[in-house]
């Protein structure tokens, strides 16, 4: 049995509660904003890079891939490491610059 | 004030040339300190002197993209528009290489389709080294004519969108341009003769065996085939003889293989006669249908190899008769397996159709589009 599902049935186990949609852990969707009208909601794994959901922002908005910078405030993400390692959880809004 | 275009320049594409450029690159140009001091007040003929100074082509690199002072350079002629004679002189000049990119680049950015083409073109021909300055800081290696290749193809380079131009072949149907003539056209003529007349020379020494040997029809009716073997036939006997060279050569002198290619080559020609007496043997039975002709074939066989074994001659009769054995094995045994193929095939077809690795065919219709997107880009699919 796959990870995630365990988990499930644990939680309805222990607490009774009801699995609500996309809580298993391994796709978020995420939501980029560069505050001048580009407002991305951007489905992928958790274990994506931020340099793969660079790539997906930029089929979804026609800029170039490298030109994406994703901020939180005045962190720049960096490409090579992951969404999970970022802690970056399902809903999450992002800013979107450009470099 | 340095920033603005020359108020006498044409619009280029419908806007200011300088536009051409994207909006924040052009902002990180403008800040750059090697266009605040050396691109003050250029003109064409001091253009060209920076031009030469020039070591290596790229875009932005760095963290904060910072520009090259080939970007620099490009902005700077984007700004004063030079003439086209200029610029073509630029392109034609063959000393400096990087004053012959420049030039290019720019063309490619201002230029005409037809223009584009018909300068462009003639520079696929120059090999000489270019360095490059990538992304990361680092530098790379490339070549004049990859570059060209890039300019022409690509549609982005140097970060920088470079302006769409009608594809060759459309100019072409249109009349503007002929049909490109490349300048390797006429060495691939040359080799393509050189081939032939060499088969045909070495047909003369092999003809017979092959003919024999594999008994065909005669030799007029299939030329091509015969070439084509007798080209396989050859490169087969220079790769054994090259490893047997080879092995030799490295434990001995290569007096002592000298000699023994001679005695090999001797031999040779005795085997080939023998070779040829046999094959007539085996014609006549041929002329006999059915399958006795085989088991005749394979026991002469085995009666040869016992007789190559006792003169330890085993080289290249074993191998060749055991080449044609196994061309007839094939043949017989690839019907049967095709049939039983048959029913088999399609079950496995439906199933593998059914359960796609990429989840393409996930019923919700977002995730469906979005595994699509992600194989596109060479991502795994959504884990659910």
């Amino acid at each position: 049995m796959r990870p995630s599902e365990t988990e499930k049935i644990k939680k309805i186990g222990e607490f009774g509660i009801r699995d609500t949609g996309l809580v298993d852990r391994e796709m978020l969707e995420v939501v980029l904003n560069d505050r001048l009208g580009k407002k991305v909601r951007v489905k992928c794994n958790e274990d994506d890079t931020i340099g793969d959901l660079k790539k997906l922002v930029a089929a979804q908005t026609g800029t170039r891939a490298e030109k994406i910078r994703i901020q939180k405030w005045y962190t720049v993400y960096k490409d090579h490491i992951t969404l999970k390692d970022y802690e970056i959880h399902d809903g999450m809004g992002l800013e979107l610059y450009y470099s | 004030m340095a920033n603005r275009t020359d108020p006498a320049a044409k619009s280029i594409r419908g806007t200011n040339p300088q536009n051409l450029v994207e909006k924040i690159l052009r902002s990180k140009i403008y800040q750059n300190t090697y266009w605040k001091e050396q691109c003050f007040g250029l003109t064409a003929e001091t253009l060209v002197d920076k031009a030469m100074e020039l070591d290596h082509l790229g875009g932005t690199y760095g963290g904060n993209c910072k520009p090259t002072p080939f970007m620099c350079l490009v902005m700077k002629m984007l700004q004063i528009q030079p003439e086209k004679d200029i610029v073509v002189e630029f392109i034609k000049n063959d000393d400096y290489k990087y004053v012959r990119i420049l030039g290019a680049f720019y063309l490619r950015l201002t230029g005409t389709d037809v223009d584009v083409y018909r300068y462009l073109e003639p520079l696929y021909n120059d090999y000489r080294k270019l360095r490059q300055k990538l992304a990361d800081g680092k530098f790379a290696l490339t070549h004049v004519d990859e570059v060209i290749d890039e300019l022409l193809t690509k549609d982005y380079s140097c970060d920088i969108a470079l302006p769409r131009i009608k594809k060759r072949r459309t100019l072409e149907s249109i009349g503007s341009l002929e049909p490109r003539k490349s300048v390797l056209e006429d060495d691939f003529e040359e080799e393509e003769e050189k081939e032939e007349n060499e088969q045909i020379d070495g047909l003369d020494n092999g003809v017979d065996e092959r003919d024999y040997y594999h008994g065909r029809s005669p030799i007029r009716e299939r030329d091509r085939d015969r070439r084509r073997e007798s080209h396989r036939y050859r490169d087969r006997d220079y790769d054994r003889d090259y490893d047997r060279d080879y092995d030799r050569e490295r434990g001995r002198g290569r007096e002592r293989d000298r000699d023994r290619e001679r005695d090999r080559d001797r031999e040779r020609e005795r085997d080939r006669d023998r070779d040829r007496d046999r094959d007539r043997y085996r014609i006549r039975e041929e002329k006999d249908y059915g399958r006795e002709r085989e088991r005749e074939k394979e026991r002469e066989g085995r009666e040869r190899e016992r007789r190559d074994r006792d003169r330890g001659r085993r080289r290249s009769h074993s191998r060749s008769r055991s080449r044609s054995r196994d061309r007839k094995r094939h043949g017989r045994s690839s019907s049967p397996k095709r049939r039983a193929d048959g029913p088999d095939e399609p079950k496995k077809k439906k199933e593998k159709k059914e359960k796609k690795d990429d989840g393409t065919d996930h019923p919700d219709p977002e995730i469906a589009e979005a595994n699509k997107l992600r194989a596109a880009l060479g991502l795994k699919p959504l884990k659910l």
